[in-house]
């Protein structure tokens, strides 16, 4: 395959991850400019790996992975990856939980609200539930994408939306959504 | 299975990711056990406040065009083509642009009514597109060939249709093909096409055009729905969905790709 063809093949594989890449490392980093960036570390050093690529193999994980590497590598370097928090084990514990209201998502605020509830997660589990509710991507494509066994991503997703749960059944106790 | 398997159950098999097996168990525990069901309700609170397509972060229009121009520069080994030069007298170029400039007004007044018409009628199969669409989703006729293999579905359009409709999956970039259906739009049979994008179903539907006609892609947006078409390939496509743009946009561009 010449630079052309390969070129071709990569830009017809890679750009229409586009959005997906530049979602991920949006919530990642927490802000666009730094997102912006990752995005394009993650296209060159996708394109200096594209060798490594195998015909045939998820190239949506194997893409991701990239970005989300990228974006640790920079929070890593900048001192800013925020430490795991581990939730007391009792947190999974449910009792009784009160139903939430009805989503209503024609409002503004709830999207922010959101957001907000997203942003607020540590990375370990904010990554997940993006790859999953907003990515949609499999429990074994998410494993892929963040090097952790199938049991994790499990476990990561039910403590996240359970605490996210809690986010938004406080804001509503508070009238906030 | 009790309360605490549940528990460590509930979340894939909302997601879809239990084995039938314990599916069924989960289902046995859930209908016996009102304090579940209340979890499982919370948790399907929970994923319709995610569910909001407006969650996810718009990529800036500008970031397709600077990844473009940070890739490295294609080596090619093939010379450009030489292009001929001709010299231009210098007194030839005002009456060239004025020619130009003739021609082009005299163009878009023999054809503004043609122009017309055509926006016209697109707005109108725009209308007729989303009407199908929704109506796909209301009456529960989405698929009549309900299959996420190209080779079952595309053989089950030549047996119904006087064209071979093109068919192919997408799942890798998140875009599965999940079946076919017949259609009928502007007067004549078409196939429906029909992707899932997440929780978010896609039609497109696609009729022969001539092979000569290539338009660029035409965007319409009503009621919250994004309608795309273009043609290519000697085939006219209409692509509709409640997806955000911007999947639709790559979604278009998957299938262009292909074509």
């Amino acid at each position: 395959m010449n630079d052309e063809q390969t070129r071709g093949r990569f830009e017809s594989l890679l750009l229409p991850l586009l959005s997906d890449a530049y979602d991920l490392a949006r919530w990642l980093m927490k802000n666009p400019d730094d997102a912006e960036d990752m995005v394009q570390e993650s296209y060159l050093r996708a394109f200096r790996f594209f060798g490594s690529f195998h015909e045939g193999a998820n190239c949506r994980s194997w893409f991701l992975r990239i970005v989300r590497n990228t974006c640790y590598t920079a929070l890593g370097s900048r001192n800013m990856k925020e430490k795991e928090v581990p939730l007391d084990s009792e947190a999974d514990e449910v009792e009784d939980p009160a139903p939430l209201p009805p989503a209503n998502l024609s409002k503004k605020a709830t999207v922010e609200a959101v957001r907000e509830a997203i942003a607020s997660l540590p990375v370990d589990f904010r990554e997940v539930v993006v790859l999953r509710e907003l990515e949609g991507l499999s429990y074994k494509e998410i494993s892929e994408v963040t090097a952790v066994p199938l049991g994790t991503v499990m476990s990561r997703l039910a403590r996240a939306r359970h605490q996210l749960y809690l986010i938004f059944a406080d804001r509503k106790q508070h009238d906030q959504l | 299975m009790n309360c605490e398997e549940f528990q460590n159950y509930i979340d894939a098999y909302i997601d879809n990711e239990l084995e039938i097996a314990a599916t069924i168990l989960v289902q046995h525990h859930l209908r016996d056990c009102a304090r579940c069901q209340r979890l499982l309700e919370t948790r399907n609170a929970v994923r319709a406040f995610l569910s909001n397509p407006e969650i996810r972060f718009e990529v800036p229009d500008a970031l397709f065009g600077k990844i473009q121009s940070a890739l490295p520069a294609v080596n090619s080994h093939a010379k450009p083509p030489s292009i001929p030069w001709f010299p231009i007298s210098w007194f030839s170029v005002p009456f060239a642009l004025a020619a130009t400039v003739a021609v082009m007004f005299g163009l878009v007044f023999l054809n503004r009514d043609a122009i017309f018409d055509h926006a016209r009628g697109n707005n109108i199969l725009a209308q007729e597109v989303i009407s199908n669409h929704v109506r796909s989703l209301l009456a529960a006729h989405l698929l009549d060939v309900p299959s996420t293999d190209q080779h079952t579905v595309k053989p089950w359009f030549n047996g119904k249709l006087k064209f071979s409709p093109p068919v192919q999956d997408f799942a890798d970039h998140g875009f599965r093909l999940i079946g076919g259906r017949l259609d009928y739009i502007n007067g004549q049979e078409v196939a429906a096409v029909v992707y899932q994008r997440n929780r978010h179903v896609i039609n497109m539907f696609v009729w022969p055009s001539e092979p000569a006609h290539i338009t660029p892609v035409e965007t319409f947006t009503k009621d919250g729905y994004n309608v795309f078409h273009w043609n290519r390939a000697g085939f006219e496509y209409w692509a509709v969905s409640d997806v955000n743009t911007e999947d639709l946009k790559t979604f278009t561009a998957l299938q262009m790709q292909q074509s």
